[in-house]
């Protein structure tokens, strides 16, 4: 027994953090990836959204299509296929590497999801607060930027933390490009060493329980946070 | 057709297919029937009904399903010493028979993968069938209770069928996603679409091809799903007097 909690506290700063003299990893990579993804992901499903909205049909049928075909891919065939267009340079011109294929991709994965979350957030923004807006001399632009976009993400949150925790979880996959996450380094830190195999289970309880308290915690804190404040118009600021 | 895909590349190839629509369709099945239980335990009267449900819930919504088809897969085996490993999930009749029925090498990796993705769909089915549950109109189950039903059959022939079909959209996008899941199996050995795909890349090495094939196939193989799930929906709600938009 004692053996194993040696295993798992000698293995504990490589899961969380990396191992040393390499670049950061395990579940702080996890984080800083997912984070990232959710955030640039955000931004091109604003844009996605929109299109979707658009009067334009040439744009609003690609902004579907391209959100369809994201949705309709497994994230494993997603991740190698992208880095084998990205790694290889052929999209490009430049050759990117194993973490930023996978950064490119898990941003785009995130965008695909959020992006139908904000188009039905704007579809649920009452009309007459858009057209009162207007009434009142702002632009199109202005509009979309103060009023639509505030109401819709204030509406959509509890879906968008949703979306956020599972794109969290589904980062895991990128132990299929070796990009030095918690998954790839519970399998390093176990290696292909006959010795080690007495503490599989106990470093994948560990490794899974580490991914359950962030997506667990997450939505236990947001849920905490959310319930004084049940109004849609009850925050002083978007 | 390429001239590198030969018939028996395409055959190992079909065979991955099959290996995918018969997961997809066994995990749906099993994951359904998980979900309703859990779903069902959570609103049950009983506190240690309850307490196990969420537990249970909770606990495989949250992991990763990759974590679990590998903690499933490869690391359960590994708390046997090797001999008892062997004969305990690689080499008994159980498995035997599995495996001459499949046809699958290594069987028991298929059965942590149906395992593994059965509990992570099914925990995340139970709260959309919950949800559905929890939305059936109290007056319907009034209704019922009025007309001379138990409170039991009252639960079996209305909240249940009827939170079924309220829940079931969120069902079908779930299995879709589900279906996407399987392809994680590959990582666990299990010769499923994916991983014949990746074979036949590293006898190939027409990566580019082959892996846009394999985004193709998945997003057929979703849409077919979908088209047939909705199928299935438009079934439940059939003969039913009630327009199914005033319910929701």
């Amino acid at each position: 027994m004692s053996d194993q909690f040696d295993f798992l506290l000698r293995q504990l700063p490589n899961l969380l953090w990396g191992f040393p003299s390499r670049r950061p990893g395990g579940l702080l990579l996890s984080l800083l990836l997912s984070a990232g993804a959710i955030s640039a992901g955000l931004v091109l499903a604003i844009a996605l959204a929109f299109a979707n909205h658009s009067r334009n049909r040439l744009v609003q049928v690609l902004a579907r299509r391209v959100v369809w075909a994201i949705r309709g891919i497994p994230l494993i065939v997603l991740l190698v296929l992208m880095f084998q267009l990205l790694g290889t340079g052929t999209l490009f011109g430049v050759s990117f590497s194993a973490f930023w294929a996978a950064a490119v991709t898990l941003t785009l994965y995130a965008a695909a999801y959020q992006a139908d979350i904000v188009t039905a957030g704007i579809t649920a923004v009452p009309q007459q607060l858009v057209s009162d807006a207007r009434l009142l001399g702002a632009s199109p632009v202005t509009v979309a930027r103060t009023v639509t976009l505030p109401y819709c993400l204030r509406t959509m949150r509890p879906a968008l933390v949703t979306q956020a925790i599972t794109i969290f979880k589904d980062s895991s996959v990128v132990v299929v490009l070796g990009v030095a996450d918690l998954t790839t380094n519970a399998r390093i830190a176990l290696g292909g060493d006959v010795s080690n195999t007495p503490f599989w289970v106990a470093t994948y309880l560990l490794v899974g329980f580490l991914y359950w308290c962030v997506a667990f915690g997450i939505a236990r804190l947001v849920n905490a946070h959310d319930r004084p404040t049940s109004s849609l118009l009850g925050g002083a600021h978007g | 057709m390429p001239d590198w895909l030969t018939g028996e590349l395409g055959l190992q190839i079909a065979g991955g297919v099959a290996v995918t629509v018969a997961l997809t369709v066994i995990t749906s099945i099993t994951s359904f029937a998980v979900g309703l239980g859990a779903a069902i335990g959570r609103r049950s009267g009983r506190a240690w009904a309850r307490r196990t449900a969420a537990t249970f819930v909770e606990i495989f919504r949250n992991v990763p399903a990759l974590i679990l088809l590998i903690f499933f897969a490869f690391a359960v085996p590994n708390l046997f010493p090797a001999g008892l490993r062997k004969t305990l999930f690689f080499d008994n009749r159980f498995v035997d028979t599995i495996e001459t029925i499949t046809t699958l090498p290594l069987p028991y990796y298929a059965l942590a993968a149906v395992v593994a993705l059965t509990v992570n769909t099914g925990a995340h089915l139970a709260e959309i069938l919950r949800a559905g549950l929890d939305s059936v109109p109290q007056q319907r189950i009034d209704a019922a209770r009025s007309l001379g039903a138990s409170a039991r059959s009252a639960y079996l022939t209305i909240t249940i069928p009827d939170g079924v079909r309220i829940a079931f959209p969120g069902v079908i996008n779930r299995l879709v996603h589900n279906l996407k899941n399987t392809a994680l199996v590959s990582f666990v050995a299990v010769p499923d679409a994916f991983q014949k795909i990746q074979g036949t890349i590293t006898k190939t090495f027409e990566a580019t091809e082959l892996l846009i094939f394999a985004a193709l196939l998945y997003l057929l193989l979703a849409t077919l799903l979908e088209f047939g799930l909705r199928r299935i929906e438009l079934a439940l709600w059939r003969g039913r007097a009630v327009d199914r938009r005033l319910d929701v």
